[in-house]
């Protein structure tokens, strides 16, 4: 058959509406096998997941069972997603930058939450600024995106990490070693980061600063590969319950404030601080180029994970740096687009 | 005495030449010698070709040139500021310093346990209650008494190490045979006499295997230990390696702990014979 110019783009057309055709088609077919149940691996920090868990919007939306799995940290998730035991999660650059170079089957569908001064440097007196540091002890989680600022801090103001003891602690046990006097300082997310503040800590720097200076830290929810490409329909309902989470989270303060505390054992004063300095964004929002951008034009997502990966080579955590499009391939917003368009 | 003795090589002699030569018995190699051998290298071959042909992931199970790699790193540029020998010698220190608190503490102890009801009714329940805790559980109360320096490690190795060491020891000295102490004290023996000649070295056997029990449940639980804010030690390294998803950092650990564990046990066992030497001929 021979074309000519005007048939081209219906053609084309024809062509592109065959295979939207088609992808309805196996999805609606593989979407009549539906799991029996899904697991979500969830950290237990202040976002609006965790109302989606409570006013029970996933399961509603997903119409099997959700078993909610909790994790220490984005470290710990990892591990999981390694030996295949959830299919969601939520993880932050740092973990996501470890996760994709050492070839973990995930992908990235949405953000979870963008931290602001949820995270924070605090230090005790005489300590005034990050230079202070010099020699002191200071505590944070190794492998989590508080480590990643803590590192980026210190190099900011001229110290190396070989400059303090940088010792690794999960935030109980740092305010532990804070309250003994243990520790001069840490970079710690709340509710311990409130309770060194309370117990004569100063702010030296927060995530929210930092983020300013080149090194914006996340959480971006994944879905496990073979999960996605099994059962399409179910990841896009899963997102869907998300976006309503956060619009609840955006009409209801009050009422998320406290269903929030009620699920952590916070205060509701304590949960009102951390939700204002973690930032949701509504899903809209998360497809513009400063996110996750579209399938076709990958948002700014894509280049804090290069970043960060180069950072964490720097730093002898990871043995090298992938191709970038592997860290492009890893952020796919179409389930999401597909979830905010029905 | 020496007669005893000569009499003892001599049936030994007798035994050993009347021992069946087994017809897997090459190279001068015994039996058992040959089927440890080939487990080793059945393992190391499986590990080999499961990599070779891309059969695991090697996230999972990295290539033994991989881990080698990983060896020759670690031992010349270091993981996370330390090289492999900084890091086996801070976890050596300690796990020697709980494991050597516990025998100091733990042997007369036992000792005295053994030696009186009264005592054991004491210090007893207290040991069986903490012994089967969790050594992470435990750690947690650990760190907030004694905080994040090197006390509150070695104390939960101390911890770790004393059970089996104090139960080997009450054991050994509630398990002499009553017999040997009347016939000794029949004859006007005096109780120093009697502790030095009959007591020790009838409990010797019991406390030697008590260490080495011991040493190995101490080795165990260094990696616990080594959780919270260590920057240097085999345990500290294999944790942090984990969380970088580093697993040839991870499985090299791994084998060096095994292997070193290994020599220590070794070791305790020439210990053994020298203070035990009649169980051995």
């Amino acid at each position: 058959m021979i074309m000519t110019r005007t048939n081209r783009p219906r053609a084309a057309a024809m062509a592109g509406a065959l295979g939207i055709l088609l992808m309805c088609w196996t999805a609606a077919a593989h979407a009549a096998d539906a799991p029996t149940s899904i697991r979500v691996g969830y950290v237990d920090l202040v976002n609006a997941q965790i109302l989606a868990k409570v006013l029970h919007l996933t399961d509603k939306s997903v119409h099997v069972p959700v078993t909610w799995i909790k994790f220490g940290s984005g470290g710990d998730l990892n591990r999981a997603v390694a030996a295949g035991q959830i299919d969601f999660g939520g993880v932050g650059n740092p973990p996501a930058t470890i996760g994709i170079t050492r070839g973990l089957p995930y992908q990235g569908i949405f953000v979870l939450d963008e931290l602001g001064p949820v995270e924070s440097l605090v230090a005790r007196s005489p300590i005034k600024s990050i230079k202070d540091l010099k020699g002191k002890t200071i505590a944070t989680p190794f492998g989590s995106t508080s480590h990643y600022e803590l590192i980026a801090a210190l190099a900011g103001a001229g110290l190396n990490p070989a400059d303090a003891k940088i010792l690794d602690m999960d935030p109980p046990d740092a305010f532990a070693a804070w309250s003994r006097k243990d520790i001069d300082a840490a970079y710690i997310w709340e509710p311990v980061l409130g309770k060194m503040e309370a117990s004569g800590g100063k702010i030296l720097m927060d995530s929210g600063t930092m983020a300013r200076h080149g090194y914006p830290t996340w959480d971006v929810g994944v879905v496990m590969t073979d999960f996605a490409a099994k059962y399409p329909a179910v990841v896009v309902n899963y997102l869907k319950a998300e976006c309503q989470a956060i619009d609840y989270w955006h009409q209801h303060p009050k009422e998320s404030a406290a269903l929030i505390a009620k699920e952590l054992n916070l205060t509701v004063a304590e949960t009102t601080r951390e939700m204002s300095g973690t930032y949701m964004i509504p899903c809209q929002r998360q497809l513009t180029a400063g996110y996750l951008g579209t399938p076709e034009h990958k948002g700014k997502f894509v280049g804090t994970l290069i970043a960060t990966a180069k950072f964490l080579k720097a730093q002898n955590r990871l043995p090298g740096v992938k191709d970038d499009a592997v860290y492009a391939g890893f952020i796919n917003p179409s389930f999401l687009v597909a979830a905010v368009k029905r | 005495m020496t007669s005893l003795a000569v009499t003892l090589r001599r049936t030994l002699r007798i035994r050993d030449a009347a021992r069946p030569v087994t017809p897997f018995r090459l190279l001068g190699l015994s039996t058992e010698r040959l089927l440890t051998i080939a487990t080793i290298t059945a393992i190391v071959l499986a590990w080999f070709v499961l990599t070779r042909f891309d059969l695991v992931n090697p996230l999972f199970l990295p290539a033994p040139a991989a881990v080698w790699d990983a060896f020759i790193r670690t031992a010349s540029t270091g993981y996370q500021g330390s090289r492999l020998d900084q890091h086996l010698l801070a976890s050596l220190e300690r796990v020697l310093a709980g494991w050597s608190l516990a025998c100091v503490v733990g042997i007369p102890l036992g000792f005295l346990m053994g030696l009186s009801t009264k005592i054991k009714a004491v210090f007893d329940p207290v040991i069986e209650f903490y012994r089967p805790l969790p050594p992470l559980g435990l750690y947690t109360l650990i760190v907030l008494w004694l905080g994040i320096g090197e006390e509150s490690k070695v104390a939960l190795l101390f911890l770790a190490a004393l059970p089996p060491i104090s139960i080997s020891a009450t054991e050994a000295v509630a398990g002499i045979d009553k017999r040997y102490l009347t016939a000794v004290q029949s004859l006007g023996a005096t109780r120093g006499q009697l502790l030095r000649h009959v007591i020790l070295p009838a409990c010797l056997p019991g406390i030697c295997t008590g260490m080495r029990i011991s040493l190995g449940f101490t080795y165990s639980v260094l990696v616990a230990a080594e959780i919270v804010a260590a920057t240097a030690g085999l345990g500290w390294m294999v944790w942090d390696a984990a969380k970088f998803l580093l697993s040839d950092v991870v499985i090299m650990g791994l084998i060096v702990l095994g292997l070193t564990g290994l020599v220590l046990d070794l070791l305790l066992r020439r210990l053994e014979r020298a203070l035990t030497p009649w169980r051995f001929i």
